[in-house]
């Protein structure tokens, strides 16, 4: 085993000076925007000159906080943010300290939990939610969530008192694409063989991708680049394995640790903590809201019906990255993504791809027996 | 060439024992509190009756639940793995395998004793030998005798319930409202074959099924499959030694 990457005590370190950062932000004025999910456009944002802050949930602890009035069979992601929500607004010590950073939640309607759960939000803290049409691919739902996302942005112009004028909306786009293509290089890197960077590695970034300002996540992934491009890579023969399905949000590595424990290597994550985060750009010569609207509902979510294009999508990676086998990661409770596996099933199938299905949730009852259905299918794709 | 295969599974522990791939004995016994005890034990007794040293064994492989803790074995394989090996031993042509143990159930694809697909019961006894041995408690039947007593049956009774512990105060109502103790049986028998005939299905058995695991023991299983299947399952000569089994030959090489 070689030692670890260095550039990821960068990603350490910054929580800490991401906070002081933050707090003196707000200090100065600065508005400080929640959000849960990849559909807000982080562009439209920074335009309005507000800084930006992910409280999406992977800690278990704050899930039975949540279920003093959440219903327990809905997923651990929407309870364990609620949970984080709810106790830091009323004065317990469980959650980190990002609940006390924001000014306001922007939310999205998504997925019927957390959409419902959304409308208990404001109690706690201002919430905007902005809509999205989900049936994609048609003008009427460019139109609309163009819509949509102007609107938006006329909030944020009031919330802030700054104008986002369509000069600034450009660079941003720019600068967020800048990202993007950081985030490809270092996905690109894993399609060697064996890779430089292990999946329970990546995910530790991936997760702060949302945490840290784009200049420090940039900075960090230029860092990490460049270390991995000199990195020997580790002397892993274990199969090649593709995660698909729910996020991992921060707190949540649950699934990734096993699988690499296991011995295979996992060469991407198709997910809103992988690819779905950063794989598609923003048209830069287009009109911006117009291309922002057709960008971000390129996102395939499993919200979105029919979802071909992530069928295809996942297809394409498999391929793409050599994989021997996909482990579809479900949430318990999460019926989008629990549905649509049967689909991707399918699809890979006929590639001759084997899948394996694994439904949990936040705690530790089922490692065990994760591991044992792990353990057979590396064995079985071996 | 000498190797044993050791299944530590949750609720029994099983050894067996080959001499150039030919079985030489095998013990099945209880799991006590320690998996490796219980294996250690099994694996002395089996060595004794079949008069080999244990020094001229050359390899031991482990699998089930407990396989991490078999401290003496060389390697550890899956169960799903050891199934699909030990099952192709015995019957080369089958293509698939339903397994129904004391803590899980499993369907398992095989080519030519390759596993090419699988699928597991969720995280709960329903449709495990566990919810058999407590529902046979509630009806006050050794759980040996359920599978018989079922056989008998000519109106099997509904039970609804697949939790555990709801189809015992189901069994219990049932009871006092006097249904025979043998269509209760049936009803069991049924309500489990259901849970597991969902599975293969879903994994697309047709025929060549082999029925593994100690639940294979239980005759009126069998039936309950069997006339779900339309076909006649392969049931080892002894059900829950496939693992181990499989172990032994995959230790072979």
């Amino acid at each position: 085993m070689q030692p670890p990457l260095k550039s990821l005590d960068y990603f350490q370190k910054s929580y800490d000076i991401r906070v002081g950062q933050l707090k003196e932000k707000r200090a100065r004025g600065t508005k400080i925007i929640a959000t849960f999910c990849l559909f807000v456009p982080d562009e439209i944002i920074f335009a309005a000159g507000a800084g930006r802050l992910v409280l999406c949930g992977g800690r278990t602890d704050t899930i039975a906080r949540a279920e003093q009035s959440l219903p327990r069979n809905i997923c651990p992601l929407i309870k364990s943010s609620f949970g984080a929500v709810v106790d830091a607004c009323c004065g317990g010590n469980l959650s980190c300290a990002h609940v006390q950073l924001v000014d306001v939640v922007v939310a999205e309607a998504t997925c019927d939990g957390k959409k419902k759960m959304y409308e208990l939000l404001p109690e706690y803290l201002p919430t905007y939610v902005l809509d999205l049409p989900q049936k994609p691919g048609s003008p009427e739902a460019i139109t609309y969530f163009l819509s949509e996302l102007r609107k938006f942005g006329k909030y944020l112009e009031d919330l802030t008192g700054n104008a986002i004028n369509e000069e600034q909306l450009k660079k941003e786009i720019n600068s967020s694409n800048e990202t993007r293509r950081l985030l490809h290089r270092l996905f690109d890197m894993r399609r060697c063989d064996p890779p430089p960077i292990t999946g329970s590695e990546v995910l530790q970034v991936m997760q702060k991708q949302f945490f840290l300002s784009p200049d420090q996540f940039r900075e960090g992934i230029r860092q990490l680049c460049e270390e991995m491009e000199h990195r020997i890579p580790p002397a892993r023969s274990g199969p090649r394995i593709m995660i698909s399905g729910c996020p991992m949000s921060a707190g949540n590595t649950k699934i990734s640790d096993i699988v690499e424990k296991k011995g295979a290597v996992i060469v991407v994550e198709e997910s809103c903590t992988g690819t779905r985060s950063f794989w598609d750009l923003v048209e830069e010569d287009k009109e911006p809201w117009t291309a922002l609207a057709e960008r971000y509902l390129r996102i395939p979510c499993a919200c979105m019906t029919p979802n071909d294009q992530r069928i295809s999508h996942i297809v394409d990676l498999a391929r793409r990255y050599h994989v021997d086998g996909v482990v579809y990661y479900t949430l318990q409770f999460c019926h989008g993504y629990n549905i649509e596996r049967i689909r991707v099933q399918k699809a890979l199938k006929k590639e001759k791809i084997p899948l394996l299905a694994i439904e949990s949730d936040y705690g530790d009852s089922d490692v065990e027996q994760i591991g044992i259905r792990i353990d057979a299918f590396l064995e079985m794709v071996s | 060439m000498i190797t044993a295969g050791i299944d530590a599974g949750a609720a029994t522990t099983k050894a067996v024992l080959m001499r150039d791939r030919e079985i030489v004995g095998y013990r099945i016994s209880g799991t006590a509190f320690d998996f490796l005890t219980s294996a250690e034990k099994i694996y002395d007794e089996l060595l004794l009756a079949s008069d080999i040293d244990r020094n001229d064994v050359e390899k031991v492989y482990a699998t089930g639940y407990g396989r991490n803790s078999i401290s003496f074995a060389d390697r550890g394989i899956s169960e799903i793995t050891a199934h699909a090996k030990g099952v192709y031993f015995l019957f080369p042509e089958v293509r698939g395998i339903i397994d129904v143990g004391g803590q899980d159930s499993k369907i398992i694809v095989v080519a030519d004793g390759n596993v090419t697909d699988f699928l597991m019961n969720d995280k709960c006894a329903a449709g495990t030998g566990k919810f058999l041995e407590y529902t046979a408690k509630a009806l006050e039947v050794p759980i040996d005798d359920l599978g018989t007593l079922a056989l008998a049956s000519s109106h099997p009774a509904g039970i609804t319930s697949m939790c555990t512990v709801f189809a015992e105060s189901e069994v219990i109502s049932l009871r006092a409202r006097g249904i025979a103790k043998e269509d209760i049986a049936a009803g069991l028998i049924a309500g489990v074959a259901k849970r597991i005939m969902v599975m293969a299905k879903r994994m697309a058995l047709t025929d060549h099924i082999a029925f593994v695991g100690g639940v294979a023991k239980n005759a009126g299983m069998k039936v309950a499959f069997e006339k779900e299947l339309g076909v006649t399952l392969f049931v080892p000569f002894e059900p829950q030694i496939t693992g181990a089994l499989g172990a032994a030959i995959s230790a072979h090489g």
